[in-house]
């Protein structure tokens, strides 16, 4: 028999979900995910569920207003952060497979509506509960990821500069490098902007442009065909470079890469 | 603020006749004064420095990691004793096909007030030049220079060259070849223990030139090059008891 | 010319031409880091470095005060300069005052925002850079691209046919003849000059003494063999103490160049004493304000913490491909985005902060712990009404839309249905923001069934 109350790493361990301690998490898929990449936000809901939460997902959630906030637009940004918070108040907590999602949440909507009173404890509070996927999986349920990766040819990864608030290149180098088999081709530069930026490259598009240039180049260099990222945006731009350039490479994010491991999803080729 | 602030009060001073811009200075920093009123200072003043930026300590092989951090920036360093280091001095002078030499130790230095003019003896004997006057006609055309320091830096390899009665800037900076004369009781571990020694001292010399290599530029393509406006050879004789 | 057109066209142009600049700035990451590694703890000298500058910055006025008595007790000469034309007329007074004509220089990123070269020639004085590649770029009569080495974007083949030109000399483009060329030139300079002008990197409070880090040796010449040494000092440039001096010490070189410490690391305490043999008679310190007093109480403060050492020059993606000349300032790369327009005007130069992807890369190696891009984001909403017109109507409509998840729903319906398939599931080329994405990448089409579809059909269910 299951004891009552087992811990999710615990239950892990011995293999038993059914009635373990359920940790209540809201889903944060953000636009891009939700929009052009579904099945990032498949994954993330199917790992979760099986390291022991139960996944809800509040369909008033839309956007988190990070491009206005980054351009400067902030009368903006904070009309979209005042929307988000009563969206996400009634969960324990959110997670999003968005890193740079996670830092708008949880370092601009305080600092955006920190003169407002009420919406800034809000904002605190929201910030307080709100993780990014991997910070998530190894903070809260105490997961080795790296143990749970396996892959069956070469991968190099792209690591999102806006992650850099939740983890590092050598983070995700690590969680890739010793995952079955370790056949990690790093690139070059392993940390090195893809020109994204988000409204930057379409107001910017002539620095974006040999920006990407370097970036695919240094991934296609690496000799890896597949290439982890986990920011849709990024993604956006790297696999739209590549295909408009005919270059061999596919991109996942770790969710994926995960769900595939652990036999939730089929591999996707 | 004096009325009389505007006077020199070092007789040694050189104020030339130009507008008094003590009324301009004291204004703004009054202003700014203003501005930063209300503002609350929130960063304070550390203390405790040499913990986090001490790189090497006192019981250190301080000979040993000074001639290995210098050597690595591009000083020949050449061990030396009491009894040889003339003759050191003259092996890398000849090696060089250097001539004429101004000779600059400071009588203060621990070699002792007479060693320039053993020195020079020594190389007139050898069948050099050498000099100690240090002006332009001397420091311009002279093939090397031989200087005292007031102090070594195990960390980094760097010899200290100060200005001083008798010691001229221009030495260590005017001729192509410098050589520079270390006692090893004259090193000091780190940059902290040069800096805590230089704040305890009463007055500072107007030039100190902390010196960590050849003179050098990368402009070129990133090319390095030695010798630019500075010397291109810097050889240390490293002198132990 | 708008400015934004302006800087575009130099964008343009800058990006077809800059392998050079691609393969120097990896070079100088790559020293960096090794260098940084040597040290025991680098994050927290960096820290202590930061905190030393931030509490300096705060307490100015003290530091200041204390710094003055300080100078002219060793016999130096203060004076303030409250912008830039009244520094060049300190600087142009003080030549006068002497009957100078020729001055050199060591090198100096203030002098050249106060644009001090052209104002001495005006008045008769010939001021030659003694710099290296600040010889080179004034000899070229070019502009320098980078804040520690300015002709970065200059090759071999430019360099020899500049310096022919210039001083009649054989042509060769051998760097160790053209150095020696430069050498010969210079030297007969320095034993002529009557005037020498440099910059400070750190001014010590304690002892009033100037602390000047150079690698060739002309900063030393500039110094000690005129009979007038002015040394040009922003008021940033102050820390406290004498022991404060090696924590930016440890930084400073291995930022910029990747080596512990510059070759020359020179302190000068006042003007040479009565019985010194060599050295300046005078010494005048220029205290430079040019707006930095502006930024001191407000959000912008910590850009005054710069040491001016390039590393986010080099670390940044977006100067590796565009430049220096591309920033049409004095101050390019991350810290140039800040800093050109705080000090010389927002509206003048408001592209320059919205040229940034904000990838950090800059607040990683910044050895004084700036927030770069934190600090470009707040620049952008102070500049938010110059923004163009359809960026702003395009955000308020991007608020309105992301403000209901109806209008949401609608237009994820909706954005697979207007973007026509051009080529199995991608989106090739389109009008206004589209085609800007498209001119370099194409564009999945979105899949017609979102992840919230995705979501309702299947996956709520299961558990």
């Amino acid at each position: 028999m299951i004891p009552a109350r087992m811990a999710p790493h615990e239950a892990r361990v011995s293999g038993c979900y059914a009635e373990l301690d359920v940790v209540e998490v809201a889903l944060f898929v953000t636009c891009l995910t939700d929009t052009f990449f579904p099945r990032v936000g498949e994954a993330v809901v199917r790992v979760l569920r099986h390291f022991g939460c139960r996944v809800e997902f509040p369909e008033g959630q839309t956007c988190c207003g990070q491009p206005a906030f980054n351009s400067g637009f902030h009368t903006e940004a904070a009309a979209l952060a005042r929307r988000m918070i009563p969206v996400f108040a009634p969960y324990e907590q959110v997670v999003t497979p968005s890193a740079s999602c996670a830092t708008m949440v949880k370092m601009h909507f305080p600092e955006l509506l920190a003169d407002e009173a009420g919406w800034r404890e809000a904002a605190v509070r929201l910030a307080a509960k709100t993780y990014e996927f991997t910070t998530f999986l190894r903070e809260r349920l105490d997961v080795d990821i790296a143990a749970h990766l396996s892959f069956d040819e070469p991968v190099t990864f792209h690591f999102p500069c806006h992650a850099r608030e939740a983890y590092g290149p050598e983070d995700l180098h690590n969680w890739l490098a010793h995952g079955k088999p370790a056949d990690l081709c790093v690139p070059e530069h392993n940390d090195l902007c893809c020109g994204f930026g988000g409204v930057f490259a379409v107001d910017y598009p002539e620095i974006s442009e040999p920006m990407l240039a370097d970036r695919l180049e240094d991934l296609v260099a690496s000799g890896a065909r597949l290439v982890i990222c986990n920011e849709g945006g990024c993604t956006l731009s790297l696999a739209g470079g590549t295909h408009r350039r005919g270059l061999p490479l596919r991109f996942k994010h770790i969710a994926e890469c995960l769900a595939e491991s652990l036999g939730l999803m089929e591999p996707e080729r | 603020m004096n009325a009389d602030q505007n006077q020199p009060r070092d007789s040694r001073a050189r104020t030339p006749e130009l507008p008094p811009a003590r009324a301009a200075m004291t204004a703004f920093i009054d202003a700014l004064r203003q501005r930063l009123r209300d503002f609350e200072s929130r960063a304070s003043l550390p203390q405790e420095l040499e913990q986090t930026v001490r790189q090497v300590v006192a019981d250190d092989d301080l000979p040993t990691r000074f001639t290995r951090a210098a050597t690595s920036v591009g000083l020949e360093v050449h061990a030396g004793s009491p009894t040889d280091w003339m003759d050191v001095i003259a092996d890398i002078l000849r090696k060089h096909e250097a001539h004429s030499v101004v000779v600059q130790l400071d009588t203060d230095s621990p070699l002792g007030e007479h060693a320039t003019a053993e020195l020079g003896n020594r190389l007139t004997t050898d069948g050099f030049e050498p000099t100690t006057v240090v002006a332009d006609e001397t420091l311009f055309s002279a093939d090397a220079a031989v200087t005292s320091v007031a102090a070594a830096i195990a960390e980094t390899g760097t010899i200290v060259c100060p200005s001083g009665p008798d010691l001229a800037r221009g030495a260590s900076l005017l001729p192509p070849i410098h050589v520079a004369v270390v006692q090893t009781s004259q090193l000091v571990p780190d940059q902290c223990d040069y800096f805590d020694q230089l704040a305890g001292q009463a007055g500072l010399p107007a030039n100190i030139n902390l010196i960590t290599g050849p003179s050098k530029t990368a402009d070129i393509e990133g090319i390095l090059v030695t010798g630019v406006h500075g010397p291109r050879h810097v050889h240390v004789v490293l002198v132990s008891p | 010319m708008s400015t934004r057109k302006a800087f575009r066209q130099r964008v343009c142009e800058a990006v077809a031409d800059e392998r050079a600049v691609h393969l120097a700035t990896w070079h100088k990451m790559e020293a960096r880091a090794e260098s940084m590694r040597q040290l025991r703890d680098p994050e927290a000298i960096c820290e202590l470095a930061a905190r030393i500058k931030q509490h300096t910055l705060e307490n100015l006025p003290r530091y200041l005060e204390q710094f003055v008595a300080q100078v002219e007790r060793s016999g130096g000469c203060v004076h303030f300069a409250a912008d830039a034309d009244a520094a060049r007329r300190i600087i142009c007074d003080i030549a006068a005052a002497h009957g100078a004509k020729l001055a050199v220089k060591g090198k100096s990123m203030t002098s050249e925002e106060i644009h001090l070269n052209d104002a001495l020639e005006a008045v008769g004085v010939r001021t030659v850079e003694t710099d290296l590649g600040e010889f080179i770029v004034q000899i070229d009569h070019d502009r320098p691209s980078h804040i520690v080495t300015p002709i970065i974007h200059k090759d071999r083949r430019q360099i020899a046919q500049a310096m022919t030109r210039a001083t009649g000399c054989a042509y060769t483009e051998d760097a160790e003849e053209l150095t020696a060329i430069a050498r010969r030139y210079l030297r007969d300079i320095f034993r002529r000059c009557e005037l020498g002008i440099t910059g400070v990197n750190f001014g010590v409070a304690e002892s009033g003494t100037l602390c000047v880090c150079t690698n060739e040796g002309n900063g030393r010449m500039s110094s000690t063999r005129p009979r007038v040494h002015v040394a040009l000092m922003g008021i940033e440039k102050l820390v406290p103490r004498l022991r404060d001096l090696p924590v930016f010490l440890k930084l400073l070189a291995r930022s910029s160049t990747g080596q512990p410490l510059t070759v020359y690391t020179t302190l000068i305490t006042g003007p040479k004493r009565a019985d010194d043999p060599d050295g300046p008679e005078e010494l005048h310190v220029v205290l430079l304000d040019n707006g930095r007093s502006e930024l001191l109480a407000g959000e912008f403060a910590e850009v005054l913490r710069c040491i001016r050492c390039g590393a986010c020059l080099n670390a940044c993606p977006v100067y590796r491909n565009i430049g220096g000349h591309a920033y049409g300032s004095v101050y390019p790369g991350p810290i140039g985005s800040l800093v050109t327009p705080l000090l010389q005007g927002l509206d003048e130069h408001a592209e320059l902060p919205r040229a940034s992807s904000l990838c950090g890369a800059c607040r990683v190696v910044c050895p004084v712990k700036i927030d770069i891009p934190g600090l470009l984001v707040r620049l952008r909403a102070r500049t938010r009404r110059s923004q163009p017109l359809l960026k702003r109507v395009a955000m308020r409509a991007w608020k309105w839309m992301m403000k209901s998840p109806t209008r949401y729903r609608w237009a994820q319906w909706w954005l697979p249905r207007l973007l026509p398939d051009c080529r199995d599931g991608w989106f090739r080329g389109g009008p206004g923001p589209l085609g800007a994405w498209t001119r370099s990448r194409d564009l999945p089409i979105p899949p017609k069934q979102s992840f919230r579809k995705l979501w309702r059909e299947r996956l709520s269910d299961e558990r």
